[in-house]
């Protein structure tokens, strides 16, 4: 696809793709209500801002935006949310959602780095917040997102003893 | 008789409120001394109370602490005299006889008058004392004899001399005892020798610190990458011109000193260093896309992924969140290894007087393929930086592997 050199890959997502999911909220790289998640070769995954980064940046990479969370059926309906997205609506983590996408992402990032390496539970408070921390929220103060997270990785047995 | 009386309380009635009056002005001049000489700067950890020490201080010889030098009498300098506190100030002489490490910069303060040494040593005593111990420095042998400095002091201790002021301005007499002394720049701003003393006959030409140049103070070089007196002076008040912000290390000089110096001070020190019949600051010329280097080229696709965010496309920068590509002063500096090092490290977020601030800036270590950076930094080096010459992968590399192996984070 010819895109032009300079296009935001959040103009991407949005103009050329239809995944109006990821949000443009500061435009800034501040609040990361942009953030989609790249699939790194070694294995590994991280969040990149799509706000103030190139669409052509991410020639060759792998992308998952927040609609790659969900199952779907056969006609793209969603049948189940994932367990970090399951556990934001029941714990009541947002309000106007407009941060949630970001912070799906950011959380599913921490999942699948603990996956890797679980954490001690003396670790936790510290990891969500190094995790989570850089996210905007305005609406519901951060308690409940940390709140969910925590239980979430717990859950997911991700957490040890210690 | 009684009339004399009168005339005598009358008198000692006076001087009292006289003498206070002049206690009072001395410690006011001995605080704008004290910010002049940055005293802050070394002697406050980040976060903790000022002027209460345990600032590491890295250099090749070990890790270094500032001290305490709050009144505290036990933890402090609560027991200094002034002489003492002079001796201190210019010799590096510790009240117990100890030699100071040349952390402190007494090559440079050893010319500093004592009325100013008084001033700051009577301001200094009306800070709240800091009843806490600052850590203690230990270097491993043969730095942590301090005896060892004796022949060192002999050799160095105050090897800096004055240039003669014949023929100069009154303001480029005043900006030269704020540069070289109270403000030591030459400190940083010079290259060291194998003892790690400052070399003079390259003073002011620049000296590598945690892996960053601070770059060629010289009137030529500064110039060269477009500064002139009014630019310079507005940089040192507020932080920020048209070449850019001040980052890394000058950016808690900027804090804690150049912002907090008079006008006419700051100006002095910009006739200082540009001289009394400046050099014209060089104008930037546009270098058109084809003009650049194959590099340059892909370099300006690099920077449209990963800079131009922020930056903008047109180098322009925007307000309040990132300087200005175009003619900025890192971008202008012949030697690369500034860019190279920002560009890995980042910046964290600056705030300025006032609402000013600057966003964070993230680091690219783990973004960008050698090649990759390299492009970019032809890509602005060429396109807005005024350089010509161009640079290869190895030279990156180079750079790349010279980083400081301790974490270090830009201010």
């Amino acid at each position: 696809m010819d895109i032009p050199d300079d296009l935001p890959m959040i103009d991407y997502l949005h103009e050329y793709k239809n995944l109006t999911g990821s949000r443009l909220g500061c435009g800034q790289g501040i609040c990361h209500a942009c953030v989609v998640i790249v699939d790194n070769p070694d294995g590994t995954s991280e969040e990149v801002r799509t706000c103030i980064t190139g669409a052509h940046y991410f020639e060759g990479k792998k992308v998952r935006t927040i609609e790659a969370h969900a199952k779907r059926d056969e006609s793209g309906q969603v049948t189940e949310l994932n367990p970090i997205q399951q556990r934001f609506v029941d714990e009541f983590a947002f309000q106007c959602s407009y941060c949630a996408p970001g912070f799906v992402n950011a959380a599913t990032v921490l999942v699948e780095k603990l996956q890797r390496q679980p954490i001690a539970k003396s670790k936790l408070e510290q990891v969500i917040e190094d995790s989570l921390g850089h996210h905007v929220c305005r609406c519901t103060g951060y308690v409940r997102y940390y709140n969910a997270t925590r239980n979430v990785l717990t859950d997911l047995g991700l957490v040890k003893e210690g | 008789m009684k009339h004399l009386l009168t005339r005598l309380t009358l008198a000692v009635g006076l001087a009292a409120p006289l003498l206070s009056a002049h206690a009072d002005d001395q410690v006011k001049r001995g605080e704008y001394l004290a910010r002049a000489a940055d005293c802050m700067a070394c002697h406050t950890a980040p976060g903790g109370a000022p002027f209460a020490g345990g600032l590491p201080i890295v250099s090749p010889f070990g890790t270094i602490y500032g001290t305490n030098i709050t009144p505290s009498k036990e933890h402090g300098i609560g027991q200094y005299s002034d002489d003492e506190f002079f001796a201190a100030l210019t010799e590096g002489k510790r009240r117990d006889g100890a030699n100071l490490y040349p952390a402190m910069p007494y090559t440079s303060y050893h010319l500093m008058p004592r009325e100013d040494s008084d001033a700051i040593h009577a301001y200094l005593k009306t800070i709240e004392p800091i009843e806490r111990a600052a850590p203690v420095t230990s270097l491993s042998f043969p730095f942590n004899v301090r005896p060892g400095l004796i022949g060192w002091n002999m050799l160095y201790g105050k090897a800096l001399k004055l240039e003669s002021g014949e023929g100069k301005s009154e303001a480029w007499k005043r900006g030269q005892y704020m540069v070289e002394v109270l403000g030591h720049c030459g400190e940083c701003h010079t290259p060291r020798g194998l003892p790690g003393a400052m070399q003079l006959d390259k003073r002011l030409t620049g000296g590598i610190l945690n892996g960053y140049l601070a770059p060629s103070l010289l009137a030529t070089d500064l110039a060269a990458r477009g500064w002139n007196q009014q630019d310079l002076s507005t940089f040192l008040k507020h932080g920020m011109s048209a070449q850019g912000t001040m980052f890394n290390e000058m950016f808690p000089v900027f804090h804690n000193s150049t912002q907090g110096l008079n006008d006419q001070d700051l100006a002095a020190m910009a006739t200082f260093l540009l001289g009394d019949k400046p050099p014209a600051a060089k104008e930037l010329t546009e270098v058109s896309l084809d003009k650049l280097s194959p590099s340059a080229q892909r370099g300006r696709q690099e920077y449209l992924n990963v800079c131009a965010g922020c930056h903008a496309a047109g180098g322009e920068g925007k307000p309040h969140i990132a300087v200005a590509m175009r003619g900025n002063t890192t971008l202008r500096l012949e030697d690369p290894r500034n860019l190279v090092r920002v560009i890995e490290d980042g910046i964290g977020e600056q705030k300025f007087a006032g609402f000013e601030h600057m966003q964070p800036m993230p680091g690219f270590a783990d973004k960008l393929k050698p090649e990759q950076l390299t492009d970019l930094l032809n890509y602005l080096r060429q396109g807005w930086g005024g350089q010509s010459a161009e640079l290869a992968v190895s030279d990156v590399q180079k750079l790349q592997a010279d980083a400081p192996a301790v974490e270090h984070k830009a201010h």
